[in-house]
């Protein structure tokens, strides 16, 4: 079961934690679900026509980059609404992706390939004895130990590099940084475009991991990745540790769906309820804890 | 959190209006096998005959709820992205209210369902603006993730519980007769929603226009800590707003079912709610502006429902004009940079522009 929270919790951190960099910068990246589907479709199609997982994975980071880079320019260039502009491209992804799809193979639907390569694991070459431990730790596909890798990555850029304390000060005060001769919009936009790099990278996790592309294969989880940034205070360790919490719902609800026997439809709408439900505590923790630091 | 209402300015009306035919005529070129027969059925196939027309202008009315529904709460400040959900809720709970009042009166069945599917929406949509209100939890994502959350589930009551067994689609029972509105334009679906959708948005011009409800509306939405410090009660029209916004959508969905299609069809709401979004911000959030941008909506919609015999599209055509329409209509620095894009051409072809003087 927790290996596969832990399959599951990789894609919605990855993302996560782009998203976490942009709204650092002071950007409410609405987009990570249409910058998901981008790169699980990328990362399918590139994989299939070369053979390399390295290749599609690189591809579904460029396509998220650049899909993101469109975002940054439609919305601090030309200045348009933030929201709207973000549901924009969660929009542009729906419909020009079943487009492109059927002009490249005659099909809006699943795309499986065959040969297929398969996203590798970390096995041991030796018997590891301890059963609990030796599940934890080995087992899993790679984007599990590149998803914990980039939470570290992700903390050190943001609190051990100059570039991470200008990022972190564009969204807290941004005219600070302005008086110091820096432009807030241009950590805005490299800020929106890595949340674009990290939502491609989920968004190929996740197809790679099932070696298909369905339609809406994200079903939520760009938004579920958005929610983790909010559960996870802000933070990395947050982020990874909301990213779990939320995989491992998923893995308990899917194990009872056996036993209750809950329609799989009404299981579609569990991420967007467990979400909701999340943003709303959180924002009532965080509203009377306001509260009693003002009565102080 | 400020970020004010979004308003399409002109010059980004009139581009994404533009680049939105633009986008439809490139897709259907690129994806019909005979583009020329899709674009003749695009533009001029909503007005080939009164079947055709008459459906035209049925959308019509509910890109006008829809789009009133998301214009007043973009007045007040606040952002309903739940419209679809709550379309789709008032269908159902009207749909099964329609069903279980067979013996009353035909104006009391209605008025009961219409009721009923207008109430379940605008509290849905209100559950948004409350949590706003207590907790300031963002009612831009919470309006979302909870029509989110509740697509599904209609969703498998319409199949599963709700579902009408004398019927092959996936639909609830039909309604009784004598619940249904009356059609106006036969043999097309239109019906008397229309003036009802109509009569709204000049209720709606005048109640914010010329009230004083409405101006401290407006203001809230202009800037809600300048309205907080004027003594209006901010808190009242984030409520307030949201519930009337999803009502509207909820009278939408209802009409659905009373006027349309007699039935809540499955996933019939899909696409609404973002409608009703592009209208109110082609129609800058105006309750008059937004008849003609519904018109034209209704337009470009019932124009790709006639190309779908010639392509496959029409789904996605729709989701990407959208699309395109959101990039380009909030776009404030469109009016700056498009001079300078045209001085910038003139200067190449050697014409020299004479309104210069703005930078």
């Amino acid at each position: 079961m927790i290996v596969n929270s832990l399959g599951i919790m990789a894609p919605i951190l990855i993302a996560g934690l782009g998203g976490l960099l942009s709204e650092r910068a002071g950007v409410l990246n609405i987009s990570l679900e249409g910058l998901m589907l981008t790169g699980a479709f990328t990362a399918i199609v590139v994989t299939a026509s070369t053979g390399s997982i390295l290749l599609g994975a690189t591809a579904a980071v460029i396509a998220g980059a650049a899909l993101a880079l469109v975002f940054s320019i439609i919305s601090i260039d030309l200045g348009s609404n933030i929201f709207i502009t973000g549901l924009g491209i969660n929009l542009l992804a729906q419909g020009a992706i079943p487009f492109i799809s059927n002009q490249m193979f005659g099909t809006k639907g699943v795309l499986r390939f065959a040969e297929m390569p398969i996203l590798p694991r970390l096995e041991l070459a030796f018997e590891f004895r301890v059963p609990l431990v030796h599940d934890f730790l080995f087992g899993h596909h790679i984007g599990v130990y590149l998803s914990i890798l980039l939470t570290a990555l992700t903390w050190f850029l943001l609190y051990r590099t100059g570039f991470g304390l200008r990022l972190r000060s564009v969204g807290s005060n941004p005219e600070a940084l302005r008086l110091r001769g820096l432009t807030p919009e241009h950590y805005k936009r490299i800020a929106i475009v890595l949340s674009g790099v990290g939502a491609g990278l989920g968004g190929a996790l996740l197809a790679l991991r099932l070696g298909v592309y369905l339609p809406n294969i994200t079903s939520g989880r760009g938004w579920i990745a958005l929610v983790t940034i909010y559960l996870g205070y802000r933070r990395p360790g947050g982020v990874l540790i909301a990213a779990f919490v939320f995989a491992f719902a998923e893995t308990v609800s899917m194990a009872a769906q056996g036993v209750v026997a809950l329609p799989n439809t009404v299981l579609l709408s569990l991420p967007y309820v467990l979400t909701v439900i999340a943003m709303v505590v959180y924002s009532a923790v965080r509203h009377s804890g306001a509260r009693r630091h003002y009565s102080r | 959190m400020s970020r004010g209402s979004p308003r399409g300015s002109f010059a980004g009306i009139a581009i994404a209006l533009i680049a939105a035919v633009l986008v439809t005529v490139v897709m259907l070129v690129i994806g019909s096998r005979t583009p020329q027969a899709a674009i003749r059925a695009f533009f001029f196939g909503p007005f080939s005959n009164t079947y055709y027309l008459g459906n035209m202008i049925n959308g019509f009315t509910v890109l006008v709820l829809t789009g009133l529904g998301a214009a007043l709460a973009f007045r007040a400040g606040v952002f309903n992205l739940g419209g679809e959900g709550q379309v789709y809720i008032a269908a159902v709970v009207t749909a099964v209210t329609a069903n279980a009042v067979t013996h009353a009166s035909a104006p009391v069945g209605i008025a009961l369902a219409l009721t009923a599917g207008v109430l379940a929406a605008a509290m849905t949509a209100g559950l948004s603006g409350l949590f706003r209100f207590l907790w300031d939890t963002d009612e831009l994502i919470t309006s979302f993730l909870i029509a989110s959350a509740s697509i599904p589930i209609i969703d498998y009551m319409i199949v599963g519980p709700l579902n009408d067994p004398a019927s092959n689609l996936l639909t609830t029972p039909r309604i009784p007769e004598a619940l249904r509105l009356l059609r106006i334009l036969p043999p097309s679906r239109l019906h008397i929603g229309i003036i009802a959708a109509l009569a709204v948005a000049a209720l709606a011009y005048f109640l914010l226009f010329h009230t004083v409800r409405g101006y401290e509306w407006r203001l809230t939405g202009l800037n809600i800590e300048f309205a907080r410090y004027g003594g209006i009660n901010t808190g009242m029209y984030i409520l307030v707003p949201m519930a009337i916004s999803g009502a509207l959508h909820g009278l939408a969905g209802s009409f659905h079912v009373l006027g349309t299609h007699h039935a809540a069809l499955v996933g019939f709401s899909a696409g609404l709610g973002w409608n009703g979004l592009a209208v109110a911000l082609i129609g800058r959030s105006h309750p008059l502006g937004v008849l003609p941008a519904a018109m034209v909506f209704a337009y470009l919609q019932s124009g790709s429902r006639t190309a779908i015999l010639h392509t496959e599209f029409t789904f996605e055509l729709a989701t990407i004009i959208q699309a395109v329409v959101f990039f380009i209509i909030t776009a404030q620095h469109l009016p700056s940079i498009a001079p300078r894009f045209t001085r910038r051409i003139g200067a190449r072809l050697g014409i020299r522009s004479n309104n210069g003087g703005e930078s």
